[in-house]
C-alpha cells in the first residue's frame, strides 16, 4: 500500500515537472517558487563551499612548484619548500592583485554600472553551460544582464536568486550574441555550441571576414551593450555548401577558469 | 533515518561537485552523482525512501544547473520508477553490479533527455552535446557509484543498522 502510494506521488511529480517543462503558466510559477526556496537554502552553503576551493586551488598550485623544485634541490629540501611556497603566496597575492586592479580599472571607468561577484560554482551538468556568481538579487542583479570580465564578455544571468544567480556562458548550446567584425561592417550571430570553440553564424562567404579579426559586441541583440570583446576568429571555411561561411570563434575568456567577474547594471 | 543521511550525503557531494570541482579544467569529468544514490535508496530502502531522496536530489540538481524548469526532476522521477519497476530484475551483489547498474541508468538518464526535449519543445540544438557526453559520464559516474556504494555500506556496518 505505501509503495503505491509512493508509485502514485511520482507519477504526480513527474506530470508536474512535465508541466513545468512545457511552461504551463499555473505550474511554471508554482514550480519556479519552489525551485527558487530550495536555490535560496543552497545558496550560503554553496558560497560556503567555495571558501575552500581558494586552498585547494593554491595547494594544487604550490604542489606542482614543489615537484619541480625537489627533483632540482634534493639537498635543501626542506629550506626550499618554506620559501618555494611563501613565494607562490606571493606571486598568487600578486597575481591577485594584477586581476583585481584592472577589475577595478574598469569599474572606475563604468561608476555604478557594474557589480563585481566572484564565481562560485559552476553547472553540475556538462549539458549546459553555467557559471554560479555569489550576487543575487539582494545585490539588484536581475535576469537578462551581461556579466564580463575586463578580457571579454562571460554571458548573461538567466535565474537570479536572491544570494546567488546563474550565469549562461556564451559557449552554452542557448546562447547567442549579435556581434561585428572590429573594423569592418560584417555582422553575425555568435552561438555556443556546448564545447570551447564557438560559432559565428549567418556570414556570407563573400563577406569581409579573415582569420585574426576581433569580433565585438554589436549591440542590437538588447542584452550586450555596444563594443565589448567577444572572440577572435580561428577558422574560416568558404568551401562548404550553402550560402554562409562557416566560420569558429575562440572567446577572450578561458570560462573554465573565471575567478571574479562584473555583472552590467541596465 | 537512513534517508535522511544518504540525502544529506547528496547535498554534499553535489556542492562539492558544483563548487570544488570546478577548477578541474577537463569538461568530460562530470559524474552525475545524484543517480547512484536514487539507485541506492530506491533500491535498498525502498520507494518511499527512494521518492523523498529523488525529489531532493532532482531539486538540488536543478539549482545548481542552468537545465529548465522541470527538466532533470522529470528525469530523475523517471529513473527512480523505472528502478522501482525493474527492482526485482535488478540483480546488485557487489559495489561493481551497482557501478554497472548506475552507468547504464546514466545512459537511459541522457536518452530520456533528448527525448523529452524533443517532443515536448521540438529542440534538437542540444542533443548532440548531451549525447557527446553520454558515454564520459556513464564511466565517470559508475566509477565513482564504487566508492559511494563502499561509503554508504561502511556507513550502514559502522554506524547504522542494516536492513
Amino acid at each position: 500500500m505505501r509503495n503505491s502510494i509512493a508509485i502514485i506521488v511520482a507519477i504526480l511529480i513527474l506530470i508536474t515537472s512535465f508541466l513545468a517543462f512545457t511552461n504551463t503558466p499555473i505550474f511554471v510559477r508554482g514550480y519556479s517558487a519552489v525551485k527558487s526556496g530550495f536555490s535560496e537554502t543552497i545558496g550560503p552553503m554553496l558560497k560556503l563551499m567555495a571558501k575552500p576551493m581558494d586552498l585547494v586551488s593554491s595547494v594544487f598550485d604550490s604542489y606542482a612548484n614543489l615537484v619541480g623544485a625537489k627533483k632540482e634541490n634534493a639537498e635543501l629540501k626542506k629550506k626550499l619548500d618554506s620559501l618555494l611556497l611563501e613565494n607562490q603566496k606571493i606571486s598568487d597575492l600578486e597575481r591577485e592583485n594584477r586581476r583585481l586592479r584592472t577589475l577595478l580599472n574598469f569599474v572606475e571607468k563604468n561608476p555604478k554600472s557594474v557589480i563585481g561577484a566572484r564565481v562560485v560554482g559552476e553547472d553540475l551538468k556538462n549539458w549546459y553551460k553555467c557559471i554560479i556568481i555569489d550576487k543575487g538579487s539582494a545585490s539588484n542583479i536581475k535576469e537578462k544582464m551581461p556579466v564580463i570580465t575586463p578580457r571579454g564578455i562571460v554571458g548573461q544571468a538567466v535565474e537570479v536568486d536572491r544570494w546567488h544567480a546563474k550565469v549562461m556562458v556564451i559557449n552554452d548550446t542557448n546562447s547567442s550574441v549579435d556581434v561585428s567584425a572590429e573594423g569592418k561592417d560584417t555582422r553575425g550571430l555568435l552561438e555556443g555550441t556546448g564545447q570551447e570553440v564557438l560559432k559565428l553564424k549567418y556570414v556570407l562567404k563573400n563577406d569581409d571576414i579573415e582569420i585574426g579579426d576581433k569580433l565585438l559586441t554589436s549591440g542590437k541583440d538588447g542584452i550586450y551593450p555596444k563594443g565589448l570583446p567577444a572572440g577572435i576568429v580561428i577558422t574560416v571555411n568558404r568551401n562548404k555548401p550553402g550560402i554562409f561561411a562557416d566560420i569558429d570563434i575562440m572567446p577572450f575568456s578561458n570560462f573554465k577558469h573565471l575567478e571574479e567577474v562584473l555583472v552590467i547594471k541596465r | 533515518m537512513k534517508v535522511a543521511i544518504y540525502t544529506f550525503l547528496g547535498l554534499l557531494l553535489l556542492l562539492a561537485e558544483s563548487s570544488l570541482l570546478s577548477f578541474i579544467p577537463v569538461e568530460i569529468f562530470k559524474p552525475d552523482l545524484g543517480v547512484p544514490l536514487v539507485i541506492y535508496t530506491t533500491l535498498f530502502l525502498g520507494p518511499q525512501a527512494g521518492i523523498i531522496a529523488t525529489l531532493f536530489i532532482g531539486f538540488m540538481q536543478e539549482g545548481l544547473s542552468a537545465a529548465p524548469h522541470g527538466s532533470i526532476l522529470f528525469v530523475k522521477i523517471a529513473i527512480f520508477l523505472i528502478a522501482t519497476f525493474l527492482k526485482k530484475k535488478l540483480y546488485i551483489d557487489s559495489k561493481f553490479s551497482f557501478a554497472f547498474v548506475c552507468s547504464g541508468f546514466v545512459v537511459l538518464e541522457s536518452l530520456l533527455y533528448i527525448t523529452l526535449s524533443l517532443l515536448a519543445k521540438g529542440e534538437t540544438r542540444n542533443a548532440l552535446n548531451i549525447l557527446f557526453y553520454t558515454i564520459p559520464n556513464a564511466v565517470f559516474t559508475g566509477f565513482i557509484g564504487i566508492f559511494i556504494f563502499s561509503f554508504i555500506e561502511y556507513l550502514n556496518v559502522r554506524y547504522l543498522d542494516r536492513e
